[in-house]
């Protein structure tokens, strides 16, 4: 036996009421797919927003202490130097010209750190299989996928009733 | 449903439906070139060659075969240079500035002018890398851990920040652009048919599924990159005129560099961007999405940005004077009157002169001089970075030190040749990839879509 | 002060690297191949050198050179480069490493001269006696219009020298605190005596 269930539909205003319906009937709802991002979604879903900026702060807040920390140990620990009579006897004295380092390396980290985060988080990678239910939610259809084992109470002619009910073009399962 | 106000000019024409857009974009994707694009994908391919034959000739006799000499020791290298980090400021901005100020008329340019901010700072990268006497040694710029023990690389100097800056610059925008192609390489990935494309769209859309999470973090991650691409912006040109800034030649040492580089390089990107999308639209049939209003909102930004590049161009030379300081004034005097005024008169005419026309509405809703106003800032801001770093350096402080620059056919063939390069990367673009932004463009259908601004407005 | 365009006057002076103090080449130098040594010197380390020419550009003497081409082998200056000839290599001066192609050279102050004296004044056990190191300019010199020595050294002739009324920095306004002094020409001019120098 297939493990979901999916109702197809081609608007988004038609899927985000369809939701609401289906909620509403105690059905639980798996995921959604759709070809771009719909505003509002995750409080129908009751999907608690990402964390990932979280992580880019703490991926830029760790690089800037790294970039002082490593420009204080090559200019003024490992090897000091007289570079044109500038001071550089402390960190304070060289701060204002590490100053653009410092930030470059920051958004350096941070950016490239949340994009990795994310691209792990959402297990997107170069050869990773895709898994939406139907070629046509990247073009212009939404499904709703529901999953039996989360609706175990509920039968399969209901679960489709409730479906047939909110409109969609399709119902299939997968 | 997100509402938009009627008087508002749509920013999708004509009657569109979510399908409809993505069969426009991925038409040219999974369409055959017509010949237009051959014989421009040929032109582009020579040059390259060219200027890649005359990198390898640089490369193998030595940086003398440029027209340098003991007195100018930069001038079209690094000149191309920042003529090339500045057209690449514009995608940036639209994709980031304008993101975190919701202007949803970013959406039908942001990803072109993305690409061609990658391909643009591809084209700076080469020069810094090029113009050292040995770039086999180019990787001493990194502070690399070596055999030689404690020896590190000099951080106060700013053209090691130059190197942190455009490195910095081009791998975030590259992870921009691409996290944004991603879901719309999933699009052409389900619409392929034939094995090989639906493989290779496979892989390069690492197997975007577009649930409700993704979604959710793809947002997110949207929203912080653009905050943290959008001081990068600021903060690279103010880098790259810091090269000059912090110098002690009349002419370069000057502190409204920082600013006035950044305006100047929105100012050029602009302009590239204009030029090139205004051709895109055409030959790509895009114009129900690159509409004239999209066309009106870019020379506005040109006229601003190009107004107050004009206004640093005069001060500069009114603080040349009122400084009283000799060197200064002679440097500025130079450039106007000197045996480079020419180069001055055409940055003075095609950056603060020309645009003004685009005060005027006719002119700045024509395609036809849009392009020609577009062409005549690219060229004015190339011989603005021509005229500061040139001019700066001919006549400094000792007259026994004068001298002058002429370029060779090696710094024209690979000035040229970066331009070959640039189309031929750009034409590949245009061929492979969706040149909109599809999901973005999707998610403003119905606030700013023609057809359903027109249904709102009659309920 | 006299306005120069009007008295024009030639004179010769030797314009090599003033060796600043505050040198802006060094700042600008990417990977740190031009630093000051102890001696007060501004050095250029040829091998670490990667020929941004940064350097030259910030130099307000416009006193480095930079190494265009690879002159001992680049056969358009077989003609001008005795060096590229196995016998003529000769003239070569042993002490002094040849610059490769793409790194930027300047006046060392003789830098092999100055080690070469320390370490002789070492070996006899005494201090380093003023006059005992010539630069090959100061060497050659048949007036003796160059003098070198250790500032430092308070009895020293560069330091009296360079202390007296006559003494002054070339383009001292730009503030890079030069360690070459000149000594400004005297002349015996009606024009200019009638003008107070400042």
């Amino acid at each position: 036996m297939t493990k979901a269930i999916y109702a197809l539909y081609d608007d988004d205003e038609v899927m985000v009421n369809g939701a609401k319906a289906i909620l509403a009937k105690n059905v639980r709802i798996k995921d959604v797919y759709s070809p771009f991002p719909i505003h509002g979604l995750e409080n129908v879903l009751g999907i608690k927003w990402t964390r990932l900026a979280i992580n880019a702060f703490l991926y830029g807040f760790t690089a800037l202490a790294l970039a002082l920390a490593g420009m204080s140990f090559f200019m003024i620990q490992d090897w000091p130097m007289n570079i044109g009579g500038k001071p550089n006897f402390d960190l304070y004295q060289n701060l204002p010209a590490f100053i653009p380092i410092t930030f470059e390396f920051t958004v350096l980290c941070a950016a490239h750190g949340m994009a990795i985060t994310y691209l792990i988080r959402n297990w997107t990678l170069p050869g990773v299989k895709a898994r939406n239910p139907h070629p046509r939610t990247t073009d212009d259809h939404f499904a709703i996928e529901i999953d039996r084992t989360e609706n175990a109470g509920v039968s399969d002619d209901e679960i489709k009733s409730i479906l047939q009910g909110t409109n969609p073009v399709e119902i299939f399962e997968k | 449903m997100q509402k938009e106000s009627a008087i508002r000019e749509p920013l999708i024409l004509g009657d569109k439906t979510y399908h409809q857009i993505t069969e426009d974009v991925c038409a040219p994707v999974e369409g055959k070139a017509n010949k237009y694009w051959y014989m421009a994908f040929s032109v582009a391919v020579i040059v390259a060659l060219w200027g890649v034959g005359c990198i390898l000739y640089t490369i193998g006799r030595g940086i003398g075969v440029w027209g340098l000499n003991t007195t100018v020791d930069w001038a079209w290298d690094i000149t191309n240079f920042v003529w090339w980090v500045g057209i690449g400021h514009a995608g940036t901005l639209i994709s980031a500035v304008l993101l975190l100020f919701r202007q949803k008329w970013r959406m039908a340019i942001n990803r072109s002018a993305e690409a061609m901010t990658i391909f643009a700072v591809m084209m700076a990268a080469l020069f810094p890398g090029i113009h050292m006497g040995r770039i086999w040694m180019a990787y001493w710029v990194f502070p690399l851990p070596n055999q030689f023990g404690s020896l590190w690389v000099n951080f106060n100097s700013p053209l090691l920040w130059d190197v942190f800056a455009i490195s910095t610059y081009f791998s975030v925008s590259l992870v921009f652009w691409y996290i944004g192609l991603i879901p719309d390489f999933a699009t052409i990935r389900d619409r392929a048919v034939k094995p090989v494309s639906k493989m290779a769209y496979s892989v390069l859309s690492f197997g975007w599924t577009g649930n409700a999470k993704a979604w959710i973090r793809f947002e997110e991650v949207s929203l912080v990159l653009a905050g943290l691409a959008t001081p990068l912006v600021f903060s690279v040109h103010s880098i790259v005129s810091m090269d000059f800034a912090t110098s002690v030649i009349p002419g370069w040492h000057t502190t409204i560099f920082p600013p006035y580089f950044v305006a100047g390089a929105i100012f050029s990107g602009f302009a590239m961007v204009q030029t090139l999308l205004l051709i895109a639209r055409k030959v790509l049939s895009l114009e129900s999405y690159i509409t004239v209003k999209h066309i009106e909102y870019m020379n506005i930004v040109i006229v601003i940005t190009g107004s107050i590049v004009g206004v640093a161009y005069l001060s500069e030379l009114f603080i040349s004077w009122y400084s009283g300081v000799e060197y200064e004034g002679y440097a500025f005097m130079n450039r106007a009157t000197g045996p480079y005024w020419w180069a001055y008169a055409s940055m003075m005419t095609c950056n603060v002169i020309i645009p003004q026309l685009f005060w005027f509405k006719g002119i700045r809703r024509s395609l036809i001089t849009s392009f020609i106003l577009s062409i005549f800032v690219n060229v004015g801001m190339w011989f603005e970075r021509f005229v500061i770093i040139v001019t700066s350096l001919h006549r400094d402080f000792l007259p026994s030190n004068w001298g002058m620059f002429h370029p060779t056919f090696v710094d024209v063939g690979i000035f040229l040749g970066t331009i070959g390069i640039f189309f031929v990367l750009f034409l590949l673009y245009s061929r492979f990839f969706p040149v909109l932004a599809l999901n973005e463009l999707k998610s403003i259908l119905k606030s700013s879509g023609d057809n359903y601004k027109k249904l709102h407005h009659n309920d | 002060m006299e306005v120069p365009s009007e008295y024009p006057e030639v004179g010769f002076m030797p314009l090599m690297c003033q060796h600043c103090n505050h040198a802006p080449c060094e700042t600008v130098c990417p990977v740190a191949a031009t630093t000051h040594s102890d001696e007060g010197f501004n050095q250029m380390t040829y091998n670490r050198c990667i020929g941004t020419r940064y350097c030259a550009n910030n130099c307000p003497y416009k006193v480095r050179r930079f190494n265009w081409f690879n002159y001992v082998a680049d056969s358009k200056f077989t003609n001008l480069n005795p060096a590229q000839d196995d016998l003529s290599r000769m003239v070569l001066n042993p002490d002094v490493v040849v610059r490769s192609r793409g790194v930027m050279e300047k006046c060392s102050l003789c830098v092999q001269r100055v080690q070469a004296g320390k370490l002789a004044a070492k070996k006899a056990s005494e201090p380093l006696r003023d006059g005992a190191i010539q630069t090959a300019c100061s060497a050659a010199c048949p007036t003796n219009a160059i003098t070198f020595g250790d500032i430092n050294d308070k009895s020293s002739k560069v330091r009296t020298d360079a202390m007296n009324d006559r003494a002054y920095h070339l383009l001292e306004e730009v503030g890079v605190k030069p360690n070459v002094w000149y000594q400004t020409k005297v002349r015996n001019s009606m024009q200019t005596a009638a003008e107070p120098t400042a």
